[in-house]
């Protein structure tokens, strides 16, 4: 297993990023591939520093996750939905790869002391965490009702192969499918975050498609 | 280092040149045995911390057997060791702080305090002994979480998966988790889903006297365990497919499938069956990456092989006989998959399916030559046919228990082979 720690705030040049990558991957990884996954989304469009383009921690998760991935045999549309998570969902992802070409590192004793305290204690509180993770539904649904759509069910599992996509209908012609595997963060700025995220996402891909 | 092996067994030594075929074959992995200097040599330091179901259903005999095996797991542990105690029912109490096993006394002193109680919040207990653990977790020890329960989770946290997504978690953390279900009772759904996410040991315990044996057993499988959070990648080239994998093992979060820990000198068999088309000679038809990680240390190993078998006319192939061990050991994982549509009929009520597939399963198994574990086997399958009548409930467990075998760490009385 390859083990590289990289700094968090750590930015590189398109060379450097496909260096460390590649370093960690063990597998040369070419520009082209990082310009077509930045088209399709699964990496965050580069800042711009003067006119060279420049990556950084999150990037390189990014990448490294995607490549690990496909390499798995999933297809890219499958691995679209892991690459808007948070870095820290990204690094916990990674670290489930079972350790290949992973930046993951050994699991220390706070990690799993804090993974203990994390986890709700009392019934009502569980309780209330359930809840948590359907609000995200419940909310899309919301507001899906909010725009006008009461006649079609609002949200619906639909399967494909075996994984499960729950839909969200927000708008006439307009839907939203996450993989039920992709959990939403609580409600709260982690989930704003994502939400922006998200958007900007969704922002960057309409002004593709104008052109 | 030693290194474990893996090894291609195919039921029929070669596939079809002129039309497509099915391959279905074992893969053998075989750890290193347990060398004459690993006697001497030093297991690696445990961290372990026993919880104990204390509901009111425990009273009597049950919790007096646990507080017996309790105080024999701590004589069997020495100073380089921990073990903390907690018992639950509706409230969670922590017997004994994790602390070095130096003098077994204090904890078997502690132990004789633990008496019945209310509800069983096997949730909280479990956390509450997981906690112990990680608050020393050791990166070189074994550090894992043993629960022992005769109930039904009805308090705090109930859900099954959501327990056993709880239980995973801790387990990609460094810290394993055994589930031992004690009589007539338990959660056998539970008890195996959150022994497969905590990557530990089953067992279903008929009598709270095979406890001692079992914690026994636990020691054991700990201080030889070679690999744990054990993966398996399978890659099917030039076309070959592979349509079935009979041990039904969980899928890991990059695709891989999840193996039982890894024990020295335990071997552990993977049932396939592949799809190929009319094969050209010399072609790789399977990939196979085997993935673990060490105990007392956090690198990933792991060992690649590839699968190549000559060609023959689908003629030719026809007659060839198949391999007889293969052809039991898939037999047997076969077995152990129907069982699941047994337990399924029985949930739905229907008695008469459930029996009648247990015979068909029987009939089919006894038409196979006869071996010691086709019949012990067939012993297994009429005793759950007969129990189908008299005890149901117990039938289901005992079904449960034995259809987990091919993809788990399952705890046998008897000593008999594992799957």
């Amino acid at each position: 297993m390859v083990k590289v720690f990289t700094p968090a705030d750590a930015l590189y040049g398109l060379e450097d990023l496909l260096l460390v990558a590649g370093k960690l991957l063990d597998e040369e990884i070419s520009p082209r591939t990082v310009r077509l996954y930045a088209t399709q989304g699964l990496i965050d469009r580069p800042g711009k520093e003067g006119r060279s383009a420049v990556y950084g921690h999150r990037h390189l998760l990014q990448l490294v996750l995607v490549r690990a991935l496909a390499r798995r045999g999933l297809s890219l549309s499958a691995i679209a939905p892991f690459c808007v998570l948070a870095d820290a969902d990204l690094e916990q992802q990674l670290e489930q790869l079972d350790g290949e070409g992973a930046a993951a590192t050994a699991p220390s004793a706070n990690e799993a002391l804090q993974y203990l305290r994390d986890l709700p204690s009392t019934a009502d509180a569980v309780g209330a965490a359930a809840e948590e993770s359907s609000s995200f539904a419940r909310k899309a649904a919301a507001m899906g009702s909010v725009l006008g759509m009461l006649n079609k069910p609002l949200s619906s599992r639909t399967s494909d192969n075996g994984s499960r996509w729950l839909r969200f209908t927000l708008a006439p012609g307009i839907e939203v499918h996450v993989r039920d595997s992709v959990l939403p963060p609580p409600a709260g700025p982690r989930r704003q975050q994502w939400l922006q995220h998200l958007l900007d996402r969704l922002n960057a891909l309409l002004d593709d498609a104008d052109r | 280092m030693t290194r474990p092996t893996l090894r291609f067994r195919p039921l029929r030594p070669a596939v079809a040149s002129d039309r497509p075929s099915i391959l279905d074959l074992l893969l053998t992995i075989t750890p290193p045995p347990a060398a004459a200097e690993a006697n001497r040599r030093e297991r690696p330091p445990l961290n372990l911390a026993l919880v104990i179901d204390r509901s009111g259903s425990m009273g009597g005999t049950k919790l007096s057997y646990a507080r017996k095996a309790a105080r024999f797991l701590a004589g069997e542990l020495t100073s380089r060791d921990r073990l903390a105690i907690v018992s639950f029912d509706d409230e969670v109490q922590i017997v004994v702080a994790s602390r070095p096993v130096a003098d077994p006394q204090p904890f078997i002193a502690a132990i004789n305090t633990i008496d019945s109680g209310g509800c069983t919040a096997l949730f909280d207990g479990w956390r509450a002994g997981a906690t112990q653990v990680a608050e020393h977790l050791d990166p070189a020890a074994m550090n894992r979480v043993l629960l022992l329960s005769d109930g039904q989770a009805n308090e705090g946290l109930t859900n099954q998966d959501q327990i056993a997504a709880k239980v995973a978690g801790l387990t990609q953390r460094g810290i394993s988790t055994s589930a031992f279900g004690l009589g007539d009772d338990f959660d056998e759904d539970l008890m195996g889903a959150m022994a497969a996410a905590g990557d530990g040991t089953l067992a279903h315990i008929e009598t709270p006297s095979q406890l001692a044996d079992l914690y026994a057993s636990e020691l054991r499988g700990l201080a030889s365990t070679f690999g744990r959070r054990v993966s398996l990648g399978l890659r099917g080239k030039h076309g070959a497919e592979v349509v079935d994998l009979l041990n039904d093992l969980k899928r890991t979060g990059a695709g891989n499938y999840q193996l039982p820990n890894l024990r020295a000198g335990q071997e552990l068999n993977v049932g396939l069956r592949l799809e190929l088309p009319a094969w050209i000679p010399n072609q790789e038809i399977l990939s196979v990456r085997l993935a673990w990680e060490a105990p007392g240390s956090g690198d990933r190993q792991s060992l690649i092989e590839h699968l190549q078998l000559p060609v023959m006319a689908h003629g030719e192939l026809d007659q060839l006989d198949g391999d007889e061990a293969v052809a039991e050991q898939l037999a047997l994982f076969k077995a152990n998959r129907e069982r699941k549509r047994v337990i399924t009929e029985l949930d739905r009520g229907d008695v008469i399916s459930a029996s009648a597939s247990l015979g068909k399963l029987f009939g089919d198994l006894s038409a196979m030559p006869a071996t010691p574990r086709l019949t012990r086997e067939l012993d297994l399958l009429s005793e759950k046919l007969a129990l189908l009548k008299s005890d149901p409930k117990r039938s289901r467990k005992n079904l449960r228990r034995e259809s987990q075998r091919s993809s788990l760490n399952v705890w046998e009385s008897e000593g008999g082979p594992r799957d």
